[in-house]
């Protein structure tokens, strides 16, 4: 009798368990696509890759990471597209920089559709940066006072008046996911706005089949797209358990691969192998305001010449990364300044310049201390992940003379430490090094917004007046080249300053089969193949 | 006895007050905000401007005092509403019901495969206690309990999976593939959850065996069972009737009280196949702080706990009359 009752149970429980995701995972399935191979040059029917749930792919729902962006990103168009070189004429055929950076003209491509076949219109762009103004995207270009005004300038042309000349607005305006304005309009409540509807855009990329809790998408070429040919045809992202293992059994067509297993792709024909350039890096920040010892530059410079960057990288990263540019911006950034000065490990100018500061003298643990018996003694805030730099940046400034205490928690909380002023040292990893060189001013000039600036309240402690006005100089000039010098300018002043330590920038390794699918391409400040849109349209 | 009812009842109301509380406090009391994005993973590209956070913050409501806070997911609560997820943006409930069918599934299966083999092996064993086919069963199945269940499992992904491709990858079924019919959707899912139900049974078949070793060799030892045999009755019988509905009380203990930390073992075998339950989902929401969903997990969770226990308590007390007469001849 009691065994019955357990029995009915247990059975009870496993067919209402097989109910629910018998309903929860019911798909709405396209017709598959027949396996046979296009004939056309590097055409390909389907594309699998490393899904994952990133959230439903509209510029409001999705999760704020990059592969939820990017998968949008298929879906959705911005008037400038991100190319190879620098930003490309996409939904606007051409732009104009008017007063001086205060307007700008775009002229709307004729014939686009949306993927409900209404046509594309300049009402759409307008009725899009007034939304997005009110409701802020998930990626948010544009802030909520950034524009002034946007007039449509009869059927083609949309005239934006900004609040204030910037000249990272183009990028921030042309970035702006463009939505329908006659889906959009009667919107409240964009984030919970999840229908099928909600992921029409112009872009060559529809939406067919997205399941949360398993983490599938799959896209299809929209037939009417008025760009480039679609080169893929399907793009499906599955759940993958060892991506590696996935791509070697053939489930996925690209992953990226750690340095330790790279040999087995290496000098083999049916692999390629592409190193991303390095746009996601970690910054050693010093507390400037707080522990006013760290206001001194020869103090900054002296840790500078004793950590030994590339044996960071061969420890923490196996050697897949690129040291630092004392400049900040990455090597691989379109305005690198390449003659800034560089701090490579030389002990003795780090104890030369201790010594002038006054630590001139040892304890019996090694460590520098001044006359007064003042030591350089310093509690370094890391996230759990960068444990192990941590202990090899240890080592490194203990040859200095100057002790490091770690003190690591989980990201949340680091960051929630970092924005509090709540640390002397600390090592912050995150990507957005590729980005318009303005992210400098927000890191280092007067004026912040939070963000990447290292805390709420500012960079405090230091201030220098050349490069506040250089910072503030050039993102008003419109000039390309113009601006470039005052970069290079800034970069220079920066790397004589060290107000903080760029460690190094990562640079992982990709691999795929060129048999299959040879089109991948980096965007000019973007480090993955798969994020770019461009990289499954056809190029010339 | 209907007092004690009531009381039990009440007993069980105050137990999720606190646990429902603490769920609310915990996750606010950890530093950090769901919108503090300084840090991003590797390879990742995550800003968030201050005014987007602020923006998010208000919109969520999370700028007003915590009392406030508290007082409106209570009364949310009590309208059976968990609230919206603050990163994977959808109801919490939705959420949840949709991942926990998949850890439930993995779980029950587990449970049901290792208490059988367990018990099977620990009867065996107590059986033929210090003989060699004990000895050989103790060693090597202490030594099975002691692997933990994702380290299994990533042996057996490897091996029969990766290695001899008799099994998927990961995940719980097969994508974009268009079933014929519906027992060819049913097979498909139970090929998915073959080794992560396996990973998940081996490791937990060890404490069952030892449970119910120790259980059938202490019944072995009473007088009843010297009376029962010198009745006569069949060796079967004797084990069946006698012996093993005597070691049975433990083990199905054991079995709703262990739920819990099942679980536990269940999100990390979720992780290594890349299952689609509550494993990845718990972890993922610690981090990015979304309020609403840890609540929402871990009240879902804490009423499967007690859920148990009161399946435990009931069953127990059909399994064993002394318990009922006990209470209600002096309880209550």
């Amino acid at each position: 009798m009691p065994r019955k009752h357990l029995l009915i149970i247990l059975v009870l429980v496993i067919s209402a368990s097989l109910l629910l995701f018998g309903c929860g995972s019911d798909q709405t399935r396209d017709d598959q696509n027949a396996g046979v191979a296009s004939e056309e040059q590097g055409q390909v029917d389907v594309i699998r890759l490393e899904g994952g749930d990133w959230g439903y792919p509209s510029p409001y729902a999705h999760y704020p990471r990059g592969p939820g962006g990017f998968k949008m990103a298929l879906i959705f168009d911005g008037l400038l597209e991100r190319g190879e070189k620098g930003l490309i004429p996409w939904l606007a055929e051409k732009y104009e920089i008017k007063d001086n950076g205060k307007q700008y003209l775009f002229t709307i491509r004729d014939g686009v559709k949306w993927h409900d076949g209404k046509p594309f219109t300049a009402e759409d762009v307008k009725f899009t940066f007034e939304y997005a103004s009110k409701h802020p995207m998930v990626w948010s270009d544009i802030g909520s006072d950034d524009i002034e005004k946007v007039e449509s300038v009869g059927d083609r042309q949309v005239l934006v008046t900004v609040s204030e000349p910037n000249a990272s607005m183009l990028y921030n305006l042309g970035q702006t996911r463009i939505i329908p304005k006659h889906i959009w309009e009667n919107v409240d409540h964009p984030k919970e706005f999840t229908g099928p509807e909600a992921v029409t855009g112009t872009g060559p990329y529809r939406l067919t089949d997205y399941n949360k809790e398993h983490g599938t998408y799959r896209f299809e070429a929209f037939g009417d797209f008025w760009g480039p040919v679609q080169k893929v045809k399907v793009i499906e992202f599955i759940p993958v358990s060892e991506p590696v293992l996935a791509f070697e059994k053939g489930e996925i067509d690209l992953t990226g691969v750690s340095p330790d297993v790279l040999p087995r792709f290496q000098n083999n024909p049916a692999y390629k192998v592409v190193q991303s350039p390095g746009f996601w890096g970690y910054r050693l920040l010093f507390n400037m305001g707080d522990y006013p010892v760290l206001r001194h530059k020869e103090l900054r410079q002296a840790i500078s010449y004793a950590i030994d960057a590339q044996e960071l990288i061969n420890k923490v990263e196996r050697g897949a990364a690129v040291p630092g540019s004392a400049g900040i911006l990455p090597p691989d950034h379109v305005m690198y300044n390449s003659n800034v000065k560089q701090y490579n490990l030389n002990l003795k100018k780090a104890k030369d310049l201790l010594a002038r500061l006054g630590y001139d003298r040892l304890d019996e643990k090694g460590i520098c201390q001044n006359k007064d018996g003042k030591k350089l003694s310093f509690t370094l805030s890391v996230p759990d992940r960068a444990v192990r730099m941590a202990e090899v940046l240890q080592e490194q400034l203990a040859k200095a003379g100057i002790e490091i205490k770690v003190q690591s928690a989980d990201t949340k909380t680091h960051d929630a430490r970092v924005r509090n002023n709540e640390y002397q040292l600390a090592v912050l990893g995150h990507g957005g090094w590729g980005n318009d060189p303005d992210y400098l001013r927000e890191r280092f000039g007067g004026l912040f917004k939070g963000g990447i600036s290292p805390s709420a309240s500012g960079l405090q402690g230091y201030n220098n007046q050349e490069l506040n006005d250089l910072l503030e100089k050039q993102c008003l000039e419109m000039d390309e080249q113009k601006r470039k010098q005052l970069i290079f300018k800034i970069q220079e002043i920066l790397a004589e300053d060290v107000p903080e330590i760029p460690l190094y920038y990562t640079t992982g390794y990709s691999v795929y089969r060129p048999d299959k699918y040879d089109g991948w391409m980096f965007m000019f400040d973007h480090h993955s193949l798969t994020h770019s849109k461009l990289s499954y349209l056809e190029r010339d | 006895m209907n007092k004690k009812r009531v009381t039990r009842l009440a007993e069980y109301f105050f137990t999720v007050w606190v646990i429902v509380t603490l769920n609310f406090l915990l996750p606010r009391a950890m530093p950090g905000d769901p919108f503090l994005y300084l840090s991003s993973d590797v390879g990742e590209e995550v800003i968030f401007s201050e005014e987007q956070r602020q923006y998010y913050l208000a919109y969520y409501g999370l700028d007003r005092p915590v009392g406030g806070q508290y007082l409106s997911y209570m009364s949310e609560l009590l309208r059976g509403n968990l609230g919206h997820s603050l990163y994977y943006n959808e109801p919490v409930s939705h959420i949840i019901l949709r991942r926990l069918a998949w850890t439930f599934f993995l779980v029950i299966a587990a449970v049901i495969l290792s208490t059988f083999i367990g018990t099977v092996l620990g009867s065996i064993s107590a059986w033929y206690r210090e003989k060699w086919l004990d000895k050989f069963l103790f060693f090597n199945l202490i030594i099975m309990s002691e692997i933990p269940a994702f380290l299994l499992g990533l042996v057996l992904l490897f091996s029969f999976a990766a290695g001899l491709g008799l099994f998927p990858l990961s995940g719980a079924m097969t994508h974009f593939a268009g079933y014929e019919n519906w027992w060819e959707k049913v097979l498909d899912i139970l090929h998915h959850a073959f080794l992560p139900v396996i990973a998940l049974t081996i490791a937990r078949t060890g404490g069952m065996y030892l449970l119910s070793r120790n259980s059938v060799i202490t019944v072995l030892e009473k007088d009843y069972l010297r009376t029962a045999r010198a009745k006569g009755l069949s060796e079967k019988r004797v084990i069946f009737r006698h012996v093993l509905r005597n070691a049975m009380l433990p083990i199905v203990t054991r079995v709703f009280l262990s739920l819990g930390s099942l679980v536990g073992g269940a999100i990390l075998v979720e992780n290594v196949f890349a299952y689609p339950g509550l494993g990845h989902l718990m972890r993922e929401a610690v981090m990015v702080r979304d309020y609403p969903l840890i609540q929402g997990i871990f009240l879902v969770v804490t009423i499967c706990v007690l859920l148990a226990n009161f399946i435990a308590d009931f069953i127990y007390g059909k399994l064993d009359p002394r318990v009922n007469d006990y209470s209600e001849t002096y309880g209550g």
